[in-house]
């Protein structure tokens, strides 16, 4: 075998980079010089470019969209004096007014660590505003509870197969008591989870769809009591939404 | 900015030329539909190889960022499609990565204290992903693996879903590196002959 063969025999093995660091390397830099070898190993990628979707694919986690849009979108690579300039400037200014260098770092820190969490919270909200706008389906009840009179929403999102659903004017649950929310399957009803309201602001949750109980036909909510929910609502029925 | 929902759309040819030409036109709007419909397939490629999924995530967010930055630097003529090139160039800076790191040693331990040597099934995508994009690809894909004999079909799933070399799967599976070549090559023929009617597809 001449060397050319060589790498005539092992054009696919480099198009599914399954050659060894070494023999990659090799090939890697016999490519730049040889059309016929370039050539055949794009046509060998295209040939099996739909292999890779053989996956299982992963649900992005809440806030992956918008770190990706900004990831692409937004300032790009800090410079290296981007990040101490100012602090070194605002370092300087503290000496020269005597506050000292450790708080003013103290203090910087404070306000990274805010701004993190500001962002966090940016980018969760980022990804609830597209989930509702992008809202495959969206399924409303009225509740009424004493003198409340509240409701739950449900937007389906129909891209990442889950729903947002949204619990809002109701009073918090009377004590020894819990809100639970139950998807209605195919296959009778299946638990999910127990929604608390804190306060007088609406409740929001993203629930994925439940692996067992068959295809989801439809959701209710029932108020229960702790420590005491069956495999079916035994409390008061608020609410019962069928797609 | 405005934000396009895909809401399960399928990605057909004609669209994603479109979207193609709208990157390289710097559409803001084309980005974020391309992160919603390729996101959880560009996550699975990733996650399969390096199982972790702040990994997999910086993987993925450099394939966005580098569809964004080079995308105009394919040619017109190139019939080099989307969908496959950011598969492409997700799967390699996976194996970059999970090579960089040395940590297909710990990945190996990892697959041969959980299951059976090769027995690593990826499962399809559960039924109830049908919305997603992509799930048509998906089924004929696993079809056309699921056709091959069962050392072949190990051999793919090590080198392809796993990230692993050639050496890698031969210490793996406990045979010569040459018969790991012929499986190997005599189960990507058939492959091209399964994937080709995928060649015009759609999502």
């Amino acid at each position: 075998m001449n060397s050319h063969e060589w790498f005539v025999e092992h054009r696919q093995d480099y198009a599914a980079r399954v050659l060894n660091p070494d023999d990659e390397r090799t090939f890697a830099d016999h490519l730049a010089r040889c059309v016929a070898c370039r050539s055949a190993v794009a046509e060998l990628e295209r040939e099996l470019e739909w292999l890779p979707m053989g996956v299982t694919p992963v649900r992005p986690r809440p806030g992956f969209r918008w770190r990706a849009i900004r990831a692409v979108l937004g300032p790009r690579h800090r410079t290296a004096w981007a990040g101490w300039v100012p602090a070194a400037l605002a370092a300087g200014v503290a000496l020269w007014a005597g506050l000292g260098l450790r708080e003013a770092t103290v203090r910087g820190a404070e306000l990274e660590g805010k701004l993190a969490t500001s962002e966090q919270a940016l980018a969760a909200l980022g990804d609830t505003v597209a989930a509702l706008r992008g809202a495959a389906r969206i399924l409303q009840a009225s509740i009424a509870m004493d003198d409340h009179k509240g409701g739950l929403l449900i937007f389906e999102d129909g891209v990442n197969h889950q729903w947002n659903v949204v619990l809002h004017g109701v009073p918090p649950a009377p004590a020894g008591m819990a809100y639970q929310f139950w998807f209605i399957c195919s296959d009778g009803m299946v638990k999910s989870v127990e929604l608390t309201p804190l306060g007088a602001g609406p409740l929001f949750v993203t629930l994925g769809m439940p692996s067992g109980g068959g295809r989801v036909v439809g959701a209710a909510l029932s108020i229960e009591r702790l420590g005491s929910v069956g495999p079916e609502p035994r409390g008061k029925e608020l609410v019962h939404l069928m797609l | 900015m405005r934000v396009a929902a895909t809401k399960g759309e399928l990605l057909s040819g004609e669209r994603e030329s479109s979207l193609r030409a709208r990157l390289i036109g710097r559409d803001e709007t084309a980005l974020v539909e391309v992160i919603d419909a390729m996101s959880p397939w560009l996550l699975g490629i990733a996650h399969s190889m390096l199982t972790d999924q702040d990994d997999a995530e910086e993987v993925v967010l450099d394939t966005f960022r580098l569809a964004w930055d080079k995308i105009g630097t394919l040619s017109p003529s190139d019939d080099q499609r989307l969908v496959p090139w950011l598969c492409r160039v997700t799967r390699h800076r996976a194996i970059d990565r999970l090579r960089s790191r040395r940590r297909q040693r710990i990945k190996a331990e990892r697959i041969e204290a959980s299951e059976p040597p090769g027995d690593r099934v990826v499962p399809p995508a559960e039924p109830n992903e049908a919305a997603l994009p992509g799930w048509h690809v998906n089924h004929n894909v696993h079809r056309a693996l699921a056709d091959l004999p069962t050392e072949q079909q190990r051999a793919v799933r090590l080198a392809y879903f796993n990230g692993l070399s050639q050496s890698e799967i031969a210490q793996e599976l406990g045979i010569p590196l040459g018969t790991v070549k012929t499986r190997l090559r005599l189960a990507f023929d058939k492959l091209r002959g399964a994937l080709a009617p995928l060649k015009d597809w759609v999502l």
